[in-house]
């Protein structure tokens, strides 16, 4: 079971990240007030992702659970978040840190495991058809698919945390 | 480099450090437009103006006028429009648009006297002075307003001992309603200067005007926290204190200390002027702004930006500062920009000896746990202004204490109604107090109210009909509280 899950949900989330982040572009346009500031917060993303994966790198701890809720509670956020929050840019500041970071250590997490060669091939053929799908559906706001994203690595978290400690309880009562 | 973990962190922290200063404050769109609506800095009473004219000389100036009253014309006069109320504007109207008319004419330095366009601000003023190491007698807290404006408010600061601006004021030259151009001084024209003054541009169009100066003095700062209940006795001392020459204090609006925590602060003569220190810019508005959105969320974060404000206020005891930085606060933090809400002033005055029981009363008024309300107000600040007997709209008839307030409200129908209902009570117990309120500001009150105010009102109205019978010099204020159809509306 949890082979399976440790199999998949990196696959779900990889291919969902790819798949939400046009959404996320859109919402990070419309919630900077100028071009310079959306390509900065661009760059904020791209160094902490780079931070992140540095970060996996020297530490190498073994569960991922935390970024997945980590990931999905800051998608959920940016749904919630309203647009007429004064503080709005400085949370948006600080959620890049976050996003950024969490995607890095979890790339670097993935591609250290045994089935992230054949997640990538997947990935792209499941992006294609998926963005395909997509561009069919009108969608009033990209803050709609954003929080269903969040809401679903979120579970993938939770889902994974449950596994691990399941696992764990059974090679201690093995043992 | 890049594979090292402190490398990559300190990149981030860099670069997230330069976009947090350079989140850009967005200034409010508003003004003049003959395309679209005209407004003025709250958007409120958006309006269809005629046309905009830009003012380069008095003699166009005099000719617009002229030609007005034969065709029956409109004018409005504006400079920066921070008044609120449709003082700068009206349904299709011709506005003269002053800000281009702003040279400093001459600088006096013998009689300590200045001489300025009215569409300069007071920043083109300091500017202009601080060279000589003079600085204003009476200005409000920023220089970010016209002279012209200021004077047609009757404006005050924090200065206590030279009075509202109108006293400032050696000599002016007018364009009269009918076309002329006069000089005016308070020994041969104190009728008309005091119509004019305060008279928010129903006199006609302050082209220059000769200002008294005063040395540009070190003051040192000294800050005190205290009750709203002892305030009264505090500032009688302060009045007394001949060292202290401007102060200012601000009340408690947080939930846990709501009109009940005050601090204080005085500027003291220390004896010295300076000529050396430079007039300052604007000064960490960023944090400010981010201070004050903070406390703009009300509740536990609004008692936070209380405590804030309380230890900053507490870190500036002992430093020292030019009069003229005094009168040259920040402002750019103050922005406010929120869909569907606005950020208004209001100014209330009560005489000195009624404040303790004013406040009292006004925090039965008040809700202090306004952070799910639509209505919030978000700071008082009290001010002292010396009784005025040089304008004919005065509203310090005796020595005040005025309380201004920035209020936020929504702008749907029933929330205006609601911000409306709350101010018509705040007045009602302003006038049970002996107070009055302010006119540059949104017309809340009541015609009524309004002339329980200014009892001066009919005096002032039959000198405006006198000197301009063809109302050529209108605004909205004008239209709301003093046209023929306001005065008997009740």
């Amino acid at each position: 079971m949890n082979n399976k899950s440790t199999k998949y949900l990196p696959l779900l989330v990889t291919v969902g990240q790819v798949v939400i982040f046009p959404y996320y572009i859109l919402w990070l346009k419309q919630v900077s007030l100028t071009f310079t500031m959306f390509a900065w917060l661009f760059a904020l993303h791209s160094f902490a992702a780079a931070f992140g994966y540095r970060l996996f790198q020297k530490r190498k701890p073994g569960t991922i659970s935390f970024i997945y809720i980590g990931m999905g509670a800051v998608y959920v956020l940016v749904s919630l978040l309203d647009h007429s929050f004064e503080l709005l840019l400085y949370v948006v500041l600080i959620l890049q840190v976050f996003l950024g970071a969490m995607q890095g250590y979890f790339r670097a997490w993935h591609v250290q495991q045994k089935s992230y060669h054949l997640d990538a091939v997947h990935h792209y053929v499941i992006v294609g058809v998926t963005m395909l799908g997509l561009s069919f559906m009108k969608i009033i706001s990209p803050v709609v698919f954003l929080g269903l994203f969040g809401g679903v690595v979120c579970l993938c978290g939770i889902w994974e945390y449950v596994m691990k400690c399941t696992l764990r309880r059974k090679r201690r009562s093995l043992k | 480099m890049l594979k090292k973990t402190w490398f990559l962190a300190i990149l981030v922290c860099i670069l997230g450090t330069g976009i947090f200063f350079n989140i850009p404050i967005e200034k409010r769109k508003y003004g003049l437009s003959q395309t679209n609506l005209t407004t003025d800095y709250t958007g409120l009473l958006p309006e269809k103006i005629d046309r905009v004219v830009t003012a380069d000389n008095s003699a166009a100036l005099q000719q617009i006028v002229k030609q007005a009253n034969v065709e029956g014309q409109h004018i409005s006069i504006a400079g920066l429009q921070h008044s609120q109320g449709g003082h700068t504007y009206y349904k299709n109207g011709i506005v003269l648009d002053m800000k281009t008319f702003n040279e400093v004419l001459e600088v006096n330095v013998q009689e300590k006297t200045v001489r300025v366009e009215s569409g300069a601000t007071w920043e083109d003023v300091q500017e202009a002075i601080q060279e000589y190491g003079l600085a204003l007698k009476v200005t409000q807290s920023q220089s970010i307003f016209t002279v012209g404006g200021s004077l047609s408010i009757n404006a005050h600061g924090r200065d206590i001992r030279f009075g509202p601006m109108a006293g400032t004021v050696k000599a002016m030259t007018l364009l009269t309603p009918n076309g002329d151009i006069q000089t005016l001084t308070h020994e041969q024209n104190k009728e008309q200067l005091a119509n004019v003054l305060g008279g928010y541009g129903l006199f006609g169009v302050i082209l220059d005007v000769t200002l008294e100066l005063t040395e540009n003095d070190l003051y040192a700062i000294q800050t005190e926290a205290l009750k709203t209940t002892e305030y009264e006795t505090y500032f009688n001392h302060v009045l007394d204190d001949p060292t202290i020459a401007m102060h200012y204090a601000r009340v408690s609006v947080a939930p846990g200390s709501f009109l009940q925590e005050m601090y204080a602060i005085n500027y003291l003569e220390t004896g010295k002027q300076d000529t050396e220190t430079p007039l300052k810019g604007e000064q960490g508005m960023r944090l400010s702004k981010l201070a004050l959105d903070l406390g703009r969320q009300g509740g536990p974060l609004e008692d936070l930006f209380w405590t804030t404000q309380k230890r900053y206020i507490h870190s500036l005891d002992g430093e020292t500062i030019t009069r003229n930085n005094v009168m040259r606060s920040e402002s750019t933090f103050m922005e406010f920009k929120k869909p569907g809400k606005v950020e208004v002033l209001q100014e209330f005055f009560v005489p000195v000896d009624a404040y303790a029981d004013y406040m009292k009363d006004l925090g039965k008024l008040l809700s202090a746990k306004d952070k799910n309300e639509d209505f919030k107000v978000h700071n008082i600040t009290v001010r002292y202004v010396e009784k005025d007997d040089v304008t004919t709209l005065n509203y310090a008839r005796e020595d005040m204490l005025g309380l201004v307030i920035l209020i936020q409200h929504g702008l749907n129908k029933k929330d205006i109604e609601n911000a409306q209902n709350i101010i018509q009570q705040w007045t009602d117990l302003t006038l049970a107090h002996a107070g009055t309120y302010y006119l540059p500001y949104y017309r809340y009150q009541t015609t009524e109210q309004f002339q329980k105010s200014y009892p001066n009102w009919k005096t002032f109205k039959q000198d405006k009909l006198a000197e301009d019978p063809n109302e050529v010099f209108v605004n909205l204020f004008y239209d709301n509280y003093l046209s023929e159809e306001a005065a008997y509306e009740q």
